[in-house]
């Protein structure tokens, strides 16, 4: 782990407005997270976990601070070059909707190599050896629909590091599925970030994966309530 | 494009909904072409056919000549330019004259057309429209009269009549001459003046053993209005090679009234397709902009992993232009089969008032659909190119979706 931070927030707030009434969603938060390290934000709804992550990922902008992203400040960068970064440096996994209907489940993991523009051959090559290393590789040819709910958060996981980007933001993406589904997924993640490195950034406050991160943010009304680096059960 | 065609099938309703938006116009335009083109082309088939040929070398017009044309007193120089003219697929040498039609106490103001027959017998339906009698022979002394110019000088076949010529260039000649067939033209007024003679038995007229008005010629790979551009190419070149003292006309200055109605119908023309091109097009944009709000979180989720606007717009564009060039060719193709069903049924019967004005225009009395391939492709990549357009303003909306919104939807 190097000691200059992948991903850092500098007094990061954010406000939304909604008919004149503003609610503020972030209040200055400073936080820095390295690489290789498997961070949950946890607190209650509307603690502005979502958000920030939203933030994080370039989905968002805030309303002041700033981020830096590999020391990059993310203020002041326009639409198309936050598409580039999200496109190269971030993962996603969502609560839901994480496929596109329309692709297979290869085509989907594969489809950040398509923006990115990696030949053919090679992406859905490597689409189909991190889904073979993800044990769904079965499941290459069907459409999302045809596969159960954990299979496509697995997919999604494929498809989020499968371009091995600088860290793997992920909203609860344990929401919608049963005990041993969200355990299953849980493993997966923990072990690609034991095995191959990958930084991952929860939001969550789902304790069966608060069991197993090594560094736990709380957020509490938009601040940092608590940031705890603990070991794993 | 795969993606594309996936999104078309899942949506099938909505895909053959937009097809048909773009289908349909593409089809009714070419039939309406057709029918136009058509009826253009009948009118300048029967006149260029019969009357005017695609060009006409005369010699310049003179005060002296008044109210009757010019007269080429020698016009083998340009017959020899025109023989060496390869466009040329037809031509003859033709001298009308104005003249005196008087049999008995009855007269009648009269056009004689002379005519070398056995030139013009391959392209002139006037040998079909004998009525009574036979067609011209050059070795014969007689003539053929409109119909109705027979029943005013109450003529018959056998019948002989004098025909009084003056010209200001030779004075005034007279020949009597037989009636041998008696022709019905399509047009009434063309009947009532009609004498059709060997051209020897006009020079005669004429005083001038070598005279002609015209050099009439017919441009070789010419169907239609749509091959003008020949016509006009085979002109200049004959006005470099002409001597001097002649002149090239086309059938547009020939028959001008022709033309002009050839220009009223095209704008009228634009209006409608433009009417059918945007109601394509409010279907078009309408089916478009429902995809993309169905598919909002796809859209957010795509623009989420990083995909460009332009990547987004591309998108949304390839659907429709699948949409669009399956559309198009299958409304072209539609069209051009229900054209050749029609043709190959003789064109559709025109009946009563109908059936008499197309004759009065001199045209066939069946309406005919007839259309150049380009006319089709023209009809076909314009809704192509329309139908874009029409889904450019929804795909663009698309790529303008905030990324956290769409992440909401996604949420």
């Amino acid at each position: 782990m190097s000691n200059s931070p992948l991903i850092q927030t500098l007094a990061l707030t954010k406000t939304y407005e909604a008919g004149g009434v503003a609610t503020p969603a972030l209040r200055g938060v400073d936080l820095e997270l390295h690489e290789k390290e498997f961070t949950a934000i946890a607190g209650p709804s509307g603690s502005g976990k979502s958000t920030l992550l939203h933030l994080l990922g370039g989905l968002d902008r805030p309303t002041s601070g700033d981020i830096l992203l590999e020391g990059r400040p993310l203020s002041g960068l326009s639409r198309d070059a936050l598409a580039r970064l999200r496109m190269t440096s971030i993962g996603f996994v969502f609560q839901a909707y994480n496929l596109i209907p329309v692709l297979t489940v290869l085509e989907n993991t594969a489809f950040v190599l398509e923006l990115q523009g990696v030949a053919r051959a090679e992406r859905l090559e490597r689409a189909r050896r991190i889904l073979g290393e993800l044990g769904i590789d079965r499941y290459a040819d069907q459409f999302p629909q045809r596969i159960s709910g954990g299979e496509q958060q697995r997919v999604a996981v494929a498809r989020a590091v499968v371009s091995e980007p600088a860290i793997v933001l992920a909203d609860e993406p344990t929401a919608n599925l049963d005990t041993a589904t969200s355990l299953d997924l849980i493993d997966l993640m923990r072990r690609l970030n034991r095995d191959k490195g990958a930084t991952f950034l929860f939001a969550t406050h789902d304790a069966r994966l608060l069991d197993r991160v090594n560094r736990l943010v709380t957020l509490v009304d938009g601040q940092v309530a608590t940031d705890v680096v603990r070991i794993p059960s | 494009m795969r993606a594309a065609i996936r999104h078309l099938v899942r949506n099938r309703r909505r895909s053959l909904l937009t097809l048909l938006a773009i289908l349909c116009p593409v089809y009714v335009l070419v039939v309406m072409f057709g029918f136009t083109s058509a009826m253009m082309n009948d009118l300048f088939d029967t006149i260029t056919r019969v009357d005017t040929g695609h060009l006409q070398i005369r010699a310049v017009e003179t005060r002296a000549s008044g109210s009757a044309m010019p007269l080429l007193r020698d016009p083998a120089p340009a017959l020899a330019v025109v023989a060496q003219t390869e466009a040329v697929e037809w031509f003859t040498v033709r001298l009308d004259l104005p003249a005196l039609a008087s049999a008995g106490e009855r007269s009648r103001p009269v056009i004689v057309q002379g005519v070398v027959p056995e030139e013009i017998d391959p392209i002139s339906a006037m040998r079909d429209r004998i009525v009574d009698g036979v067609y011209l022979e050059s070795a014969s002394p007689g003539v053929v009269i409109g119909k109705e110019l027979a029943a005013l000088l109450q003529l018959a076949v056998g019948d002989e009549f004098t025909l009084l010529g003056a010209h200001p260039e030779t004075g005034v000649g007279a020949v009597r001459v037989p009636v041998i067939g008696i022709v019905d033209v399509p047009v009434a007024e063309l009947g009532r003046s009609l004498v059709q003679a060997p051209l020897a038995v006009a020079r005669s007229l004429a005083r001038s053993p070598s005279a002609a008005t015209a050099i009439v010629l017919r441009v070789a790979g010419v169907t239609g209005t749509w091959h003008t551009d020949r016509i006009d190419g085979v002109a200049a070149a004959l006005r470099t090679a002409l001597p001097a003292g002649v002149d090239v006309r086309d059938w547009r200055a020939l028959v001008p009234q022709v033309e002009i109605y050839m220009r009223l119908v095209s704008p009228a023309m634009l209006v409608v397709a433009a009417v059918f091109f945007a109601l394509g097009a409010l279907v078009v944009l309408n089916t478009v902009y429902l995809s993309v709000m169905e598919r909002t979180k796809e859209l957010g989720l795509i623009l989420s992993l990083g995909a460009s606007r332009r990547r987004v717009v591309r998108m949304i564009l390839t659907e429709a232009g699948v949409l669009a060039v399956a559309g198009a060719a299958g409304g072209a193709m539609a069209g051009v089969v229900l054209i050749l069903v029609i043709e190959a049924f003789g064109g559709i019967p025109l009946g009563g008032d109908f059936q008499l004005f197309a004759k009065a225009m001199g045209m066939s009395p069946a309406l005919h659909v007839r259309v150049a391939a380009p006319q089709v492709a023209l009809a076909a990549a314009a809704m192509a190119v329309v139908a874009l357009l029409a889904a450019w303003i929804p795909a663009r909306r698309a790529s303008h979706l905030e990324p956290v919104e769409a992440m909401r939807y996604v949420e």
